[in-house]
């Protein structure tokens, strides 16, 4: 998601009649897209009833599916965070001492995507070393701190039953599968070389063969690569060992366990229940947290929050803690509603509930006693104006100037990373902006004024309206009810349903059909680390129709997603 | 081999007993104490070294601020209100002015950076073609200590453009994202360095057990390449670039120091900011050590990404509050236009002060017998020309240095409509390449502008 361009288009204009028509307001197979849906319903007008609409109107249809060839990477680098959980997971938790690596490529809003495209640049090598280095001098400093990473630890260099099993049980979660007989040997050579050294020993040797292991492609990418399937038809099929390291990733963020490592030595994951047997165990984990905040970090746009700088003047209380709170609390609800409500995920679309900690629920204006420095429940209440996610400051500030709101940014961000709408880069040549509005006028009249000319009108037409009803909400994110000393008009619609305030688009977003297949289409966009094409249809129409019939529910989700053909599979069909 | 080496590193060698009777070869540095008498060449006769880099600055310009009145040489011509804060190194200077980035502009500031900085477009994340100083490394850098360059970033905010907030790549989809932390870059610089101040060197022990970690590290990334598909393979092949640098940085680490002066910023420059925001402490701080690098023949190729293509950074620095992109580039001040344009120049005058002051560093090094500045070359760009109207007229051009004597300085060229990536393809031929033809598709130019050579 592409934040600052939407400011750009906020204040851009004109828009060749080519581009008109590229905005046409139209989703997915209503431009004729490939979905291959069963029964594609319109692209507006969703089910009335809340949460749950019907198969037939909510397919893969609703979706753009370019018809790109499909992808034949089989290198994924690691994300930022799935380095750090990695690191955590092999190394002895979270006191093991990491520093930042190289920034992910994010492509569709993804750094996963941007993972399966990009390799380490040649000064990120040098980033990982010293970052592996410090850390794994960390672990293998004292035979304590050993002994939790290692299922033994080595008396001498000499030990090389001990020190063989070690490596072999570390290295087999590193790479995600065993070592072969070579690799021990090259690893546990260099270990007994370093530990044998004068004034070495040989937990520094032991560190220095982790070194490697971490710095080897093997680990700071997942390898998956398929092999063919004769039972598929000839097709490229996850091992099991590729399984686990693709269910690690995507559930924990991490790399596999043991249990999960053993049911991949068995073949167990070679079966969709097998796999689903190990994913309603992973989910249940404490690990699968961090990938669902890793995931709705991307998902509401983290990237976005991070740059969106505020003057200073006009929002003393846009704090780099306020920040970092504004976005622990969307990754709060997120979790909440997965993993403790286990209810419907389109609901935080219009819920109340929310996690605030004391800066946060200062400037929200909620009373707050605790003073553990934590987060804590809150409910908003029914006459808050602040309603469902998209109340949330971190995403109204995420997508706004830094004095100013912007409505097409707002807009925008719902059109792409929830409904899934493609809205095409501003034109080329685009003309002077004209000279300001009258003095006094409010953000919404600018931006009318700019639609009212018709170059401009199409694809404006698709972000606006959205984003007015969140006019509500000043750059910052802090409640407002004037904007230039007039009453905001907070009106809009989307896919004709009209509303005048942030709940109507909340209600009228957790309604529209496509919602519900976008998430979908997101998560599975994210888990597969590549964008959704249109050989995916049949999966994602599967997938689609089980998240609206079963509720939409995240982690059933990501239990039905693991075992589908376009999981298991390279190409899903 | 997946990267050149120059005649130093073939000839001058020193040799180490690797742990385990392994004998290596140590590439050295090219020394001070190597020149010829008059410093105009190596005593053996080689070429000294010519550098090469870039400095980017986001959201374009006011072009009739910043176009010099005049064109011509010497004193024939003056710099322009934005770029009056060249004038140290006003003899250095080349303007080019009136050029028009070709490229369709299918992805605003996008577009015309990747042009700008490859001669073709932008795609998601990548341009199309490697940057020109990937290009130009190719040909003069590969038997340094960091082939890749160097890549620094001053501010982080970004403008959520199609490019992405990096624009060095080596190829399509092969970033090579900025180091914004000075002292992240000193850590790197201070194996090299005789007079570093700080922290101690690193035993030679560890230097050789690094050296033996990453020896497997190549081992496992020879044998999985054989089980990957071409694309992997070249994203492979990218990283193996990265482990083949830093071992041979490592080797180097254990040969004889360069002589230059290398400064850690916690020291001379401890008031820089937080990397990301806008500093001219930190920009200083950063000079010294690309200065201190370039001189001592590091490296000959850098980017310096001032703010990235349409970056929505706050100018706070130079006093100005609000996101520039927007409140200035746009106009959008809730202060009025006028406020806007106002605060716009200020910016751009801000921008140009900050590479002045690398430009000047540069003047005042000495190198053989003249300065940095006389053989470098630091070509200065943007994401648009007038950046209201993402106009991709009149583009903003500034090519400081003579390259070892290739290039002319003191000028103002005017060329109204020129395809920019002439610019590009002159800069090309003056390092040495031959290629008929740079850039792709509209960006793709067959001639240079000579009035550039020497």
């Amino acid at each position: 998601m592409s934040i600052k361009r939407l400011l750009i288009e906020s204040l851009t204009v004109a828009l060749g009649a080519a581009l008109v028509v590229g905005c046409s307001g139209q989703i997915g197979s209503a431009n004729g897209g490939p979905g291959g849906v069963t029964g594609g319903g319109p692209p507006n007008g969703g089910p009335p009833s809340g949460g749950g609409g019907g198969g037939a109107t909510s397919g893969a249809g609703l979706l753009d599916l370019p018809s790109s060839p499909l992808p034949t990477n089989g290198l994924h680098k690691l994300t930022a965070w799935e380095f750090a959980n990695s690191l955590q997971d092999l190394l002895g938790g979270s006191g093991v001492p990491l520093s930042p690596v190289e920034v992910d490529t994010l492509i569709g809003g993804f750094a996963t995507v941007g993972g399966s495209t990009v390799a380490i640049s040649p000064a990120g090598v040098g980033q990982y070393e010293t970052v592996l280095g410090v850390a794994t001098t960390f672990a293998f400093g004292d035979a304590t701190r050993a002994k939790a990473v290692l299922p033994c630890v080595p008396q001498s260099a000499a030990d090389a039953a001990c020190l063989t099993s070690a490596l072999n049980t570390f290295g087999r979660r590193a790479f995600r599968r065993p070592l072969s007989a070579d690799e021990t040997t090259a690893f546990v050579t260099l270990a007994t070389t370093v530990g044998s050294q004068a004034g070495s020993n040989v937990l520094s040797g032991i560190q220095h063969a982790v070194w490697a292991m971490l710095q080897s492609p093997d680990f700071l990418y997942r390898v998956e690569l398929g092999t063919p399937s004769a039972a598929d038809g000839g097709r490229l099929k996850y091992t099991s060992f590729e399984i686990a390291s693709r269910l690690a990733a995507v559930i924990w963020g991490s790399v596999p366990d043991d249990p999960l490592l053993d049911a991949a030595a068995g073949n167990a994951l070679a079966t969709s229940d097998g796999i689903r047997t190990q994913v309603q165990r992973m989910v249940a984990d404490p690990r699968a947290h961090r990938a669902l905040a890793a995931f709705s970090d991307q998902l509401f746009d983290a990237f976005a929050l991070g740059q969106a700088d505020k003057d200073p003047t006009l929002f003393p209380a846009y704090t780099a803690t306020l920040r970092a709170a504004m976005l622990k609390e969307i990754e709060l609800r997120v979790d909440d509603m997965t993993f403790t409500q286990k209810g419907d995920f389109l609901s935080l679309f219009e819920g109340t509930t929310t996690f605030v900690n004391k800066e946060l629920a200062a400037f929200y204006g909620v009373p707050f006693t605790a003073t553990d420095g934590d987060f804590h429940r809150v409910d908003l209440g029914g006459g808050s104006p602040r309603v469902g996610l998209l109340g949330a400051a971190g995403i109204l500030a995420g997508h706004a100037h830094s004095e100013l709101t912007s409505p097409t940014a707002r807009g925008k961000f719902v059109d792409t990373m929830l409904l899934c709408r493609t809205v095409p880069e501003p034109p080329p040549g685009v003309p002077p902006l004209p000279s300001h509005a009258p003095p006094g006028s409010t953000v919404r009249q600018i931006m009318e004024a700019h639609r009212s000319q018709p170059q401009c009108a199409g694809c404006h037409a698709l972000m606006d309206p959205i984003g007015f009803a969140m006019e509500n909400f000043d750059a910052s994110g802090q409640y407002r009810t004037s904007d230039n000393g007039q009453p905001i008009d907070a009106s809009g619609e989307l896919d004709g349903v009209a509303f005048n305030s942030l709940a109507g688009l909340g209600s009228a977003l957790r309604k529209n059909a496509a919602t519900g297949p976008c998430l979908v289409s997101k998560v599975y966009e994210s888990a597969l680390g590549r964008l959704p094409i249109a050989v995916d249809a049949a999966a994602l129409d599967q997938l689609i129709t089980k998240f609206n019939g079963s509720g939409h529910h995240i982690d059933q989700l990501l239990v039905d997603l693991s075992g589908s053909d376009g999981f298991r599979f390279i190409s899903p069909k | 081999m997946l990267f050149g080496r120059n005649k130093l590193s073939r000839r001058a060698v020193l040799r180490g007993a690797m742990l385990g009777g392994a004998t290596v070869a140590l590439p050295l540095p090219r020394l001070g104490a190597m020149l010829n008498g008059n410093g105009t060449a190596y005593a053996d006769g080689a070429a000294l070294p010519v550098r090469f880099g870039w400095w980017f600055f986001g959201n374009g310009i006011i072009p009739e601020r910043w176009v010099p009145p005049r064109t011509g040489v010497g004193g024939n011509w003056a710099l322009s209100e934005q770029l009056a804060p060249l004038e140290n190194v006003k003899p250095w200077v080349q303007v080019i002015s009136g050029t028009a980035i070709k490229v369709p502009d299918s992805a605003p500031h996008s577009s015309f950076t990747a042009a700008a900085l490859s001669g073709s477009n932008s795609s998601e994340k990548t341009t199309l073609l490697p940057t020109i100083e990937q290009v130009i490394g190719k040909m003069i850098n590969g038997g340094t200590t960091f082939p890749t360059g160097l890549h620094i970033g001053i501010g982080n905010s970004g403008g959520g453009t199609q490019i992405g907030d990096t624009h060095s790549f080596s190829g399509v989809g092969m970033p090579n994202p900025a180091e914004f932390d000075p002292s992240k870059m000193f850590s790197k610089l201070v194996p090299f360095a005789s007079s570093a101040s700080g922290k101690p060197a690193t035993p030679d022990t560890e230097l050789l057990r690094r050296q033996m970690v990453l020896d497997a590290v190549n081992n496992q990334a020879n044998t999985l390449r054989k089980r990957l598909g071409m694309d992997d393979q070249q994203r492979l092949d990218r990283h193996l670039q990265g482990v083949h640098e830093l071992q041979t940085q490592i080797m180097r680490a254990q040969g004889p120091k360069v002589s230059g002066k290398l400064t850690d910023p916690a020291m001379a420059h401890p008031n820089g900011g937080a990397p990301g925001s806008l500093s001219r402490v930190r920009c200083q701080a950063f000079n010294d050590l690309l200065v201190f690098a370039l001189s001592t023949d590091l490296t000959r190729i850098f980017s310096y990404t001032f703010t990235p293509a349409a970056s929505f950074q706050v100018y706070s620095d130079c006093g100005l509050p609000g996101g520039y992109h927007s409140t200035y580039g746009h106009r959008g001040s809730p202060m009025g236009a006028a406020f806007g344009t106002a605060g716009m120049n200020t910016g751009v005058r801000y921008a140009i002060g900050n590479l002045g002051d690398l430009l000047t560093r540069m003047k005042e090094t000495p190198d053989g017998a003249g300065n940095l500045l006389d053989n470098s070359c630091v070509y200065t760009t943007s994401c648009t020309s007038e950046s209201q109207t993402h106009s991709p007229l009149d583009f903003p051009i500034v090519v400081t240095g003579k390259a070892g004597g290739k290039l002319k300085g003191d000028q103002h060229i005017r060329l109204i409509d020129d395809n920019t990536s002439k610019v590009l393809y002159t800069l090309y031929g003056a390092y040495g390449g031959t290629a008929p033809t740079f850039g792709k598709d509209e960006g793709q130019v067959s001639s240079g502008i000579p009035e550039m050579l020497a």
